[in-house]
């Protein structure tokens, strides 16, 4: 995955990122490649650094070493003395307003209705007018089958309903990636098949799409490549056939033991 | 009948300068208090304990003598001030520190996603803390909020030792003329309205902001 392709289908690649909490190195030197249209899969156990890899590619948390690019630009690369130096804020800002983020606990704003939480950032950040963002933020909760609820607030909907309008929130910005952290795990069995069906929906539509994720069958089925990690480190990756059909590593054979049974 | 009357009346004038000090008061120190309470949380260290040292200050010594300490100590060093100017520092400055610790930990109980959620979508610091943090914060402390600005009405009182004819010196005045406590009931009653009249609006506040959870 290291040809020298177009550097534009790239949207993301991130080189060698090291990230310690104190002393606690997290990262151990991760290099990822996202291309347009391609949906990464990280899976691995519960401490293995899976949030903060995703959070350190939109600048929820700072790298201490290495590179990231978007779209063709540097977010963050080392100096000279090997340390990270992040992009001028306003560049940077224009970076990141191209990525969307998930969270696992929704983080919807609870003192808006689930409209007003959609329109909230196109008219503050993009200065859109309420006349032109309030058609595509209804067509989005269409699209998340939330329409009827527009005018809830997020404390009266269920888990799986607020999951599926953070989506819409973040597509209201139209990202070109969105990255998900575990979307689901904070969800009922029964609620998490209504999420992963819009993730489904987003992936078919070729959206580029980062997820950390510890359903197996979405990562299998749905995903172009899949990640695995443990302890700061990537230990195997591939196409989703080969890590789920016949993994090399012992670690992979055993975490993907422990997921399946 | 008459002397009721006129008793009633003398207090209402007497109340018009409680008014005026609870009113300016909290105009001020509200604001104020918003601001200490961001300085408080700033990452500069030396501003965060200034403020630290000032919120101790204002609410680990007596009202009372913060409000001695500008009306009679000041003026011995050359610092001057009308009554009612000096009345409002004291109490503006004092009560910004109590409404500064009850605003920080408004601030601090939103949780770090919502910063996060606003982050990511792109929003600027200031619009997270106008348009996500503010109206939430307002929520959650408008019962201690509510507190305080029942405590101020009955403070106010303390102005009585400033000669200023409040609603109680008035009332005192009056009490020691006639040899007769009604004025004294009369001013109770004054105070009461008054907190009955803010408790009924921060329940109307209180409801309106309250309007997503439940
Ligand atoms: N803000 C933080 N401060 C200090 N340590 C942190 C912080 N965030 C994460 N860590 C530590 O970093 C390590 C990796 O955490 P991380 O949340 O990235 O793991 P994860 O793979 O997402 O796990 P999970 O599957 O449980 O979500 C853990 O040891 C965690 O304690
Ligand atoms: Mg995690």
């Amino acid at each position: 995955m290291e040809n020298t392709t177009n550097k534009a289908e790239y949207m993301i690649r991130a080189r060698g990122i090291f990230k310690s909490f104190q002393d606690n190195e997290v990262l151990k030197g991760i290099s990822l490649d996202v291309c347009q249209g391609e949906v990464l899969s990280i899976i691995g156990p519960s401490g293995s650094g899976k949030s903060t890899l995703l959070r350190c590619l939109n600048h929820l948390e700072t790298i201490d070493k290495g590179s990231i690019e978007v779209k063709g630009e540097f977010l963050v690369k080392n100096d000279t003395s090997g340390r990270a130096v992040y992009a001028p804020k306003h560049e940077m800002r224009k970076m990141l307003s191209c990525m969307g983020m998930v969270f696992q606990q929704f983080n919807l704003f609870p003192h808006m209705t689930v409209l007003e939480n959609l329109l909230e950032a196109p008219l503050q950040v993009k200065r859109q007018t309420r006349e032109e963002i309030q058609p595509v933020a209804e067509e989005l909760l269409r699209k998340v089958g939330l329409y009827e609820k527009r005018d809830a607030y997020p404390s009266r909907l269920s888990g799986g309903q607020q999951q599926r309008v953070a989506i819409a929130r973040a597509l209201a910005m139209k990202p070109d990636i969105m990255l998900f952290d575990e979307p689901t795990s904070a969800l009922d069995p029964e609620l998490t098949v209504e999420v992963l069906k819009t993730m489904r929906g987003l992936a078919a539509e070729r959206m580029t799409m980062v997820v950390v994720t510890h359903e197996m069958t979405f990562a299998r089925d749905v995903s172009s490549h899949v990640i695995f990690m443990a302890d700061g480190l990537i230990i195997e990756q591939g196409h989703p056939a080969d890590i789920f059909g016949c993994p090399k590593e012992e670690r992979t054979r055993l975490f993907l033991g422990n997921m399946l049974h | 009948m008459e002397k009721l009357t006129e008793t009633v009346l003398s207090i209402m004038a007497g109340s018009k300068i409680t008014l005026e000090i609870f009113v300016l008061t909290l105009a001020m120190s509200l604001p104020l208090g918003f601001f200490v309470a961001l300085m408080r949380l700033s990452s500069v260290r030396p501003l965060a304990v200034i403020m630290d040292v000032y919120i101790w200050i204002m609410r680990g010594s007596p009202l009372m003598l913060q409000l001695l300490f500008v009306y009679f100590a000041l003026p011995m060093v050359g610092v001057r001030f009308s009554d009612i100017s000096a009345a409002l520092l004291a109490f503006t400055l004092n009560y910004a520190a109590y409404f500064a610790e009850i605003f920080r930990a408004g601030i601090q109980s939103i949780p770090r996603g919502q910063y996060e959620a606003a982050k990511t979508l792109g929003l600027t610091y200031a619009q997270t803390m106008q348009r996500i943090i503010l109206p939430q914060m307002i929520h959650r402390t408008l019962p201690p909020i509510s507190n305080e600005t029942i405590n101020l009405v009955k403070d106010t009182s303390l102005i009585y030792i400033l000669a200023m004819n409040d609603l109680l010196r008035v009332a005192r005045t009056i009490v020691q003329r006639d040899f007769d406590m009604t004025a004294f009931f009369i001013a109770g009653l004054f105070y009461l309205v008054m907190t009955a009249v803010l408790t009924a609006i921060f329940k109307r506040m209180e409801a309106y902001y309250g309007k997503y959870d439940e």
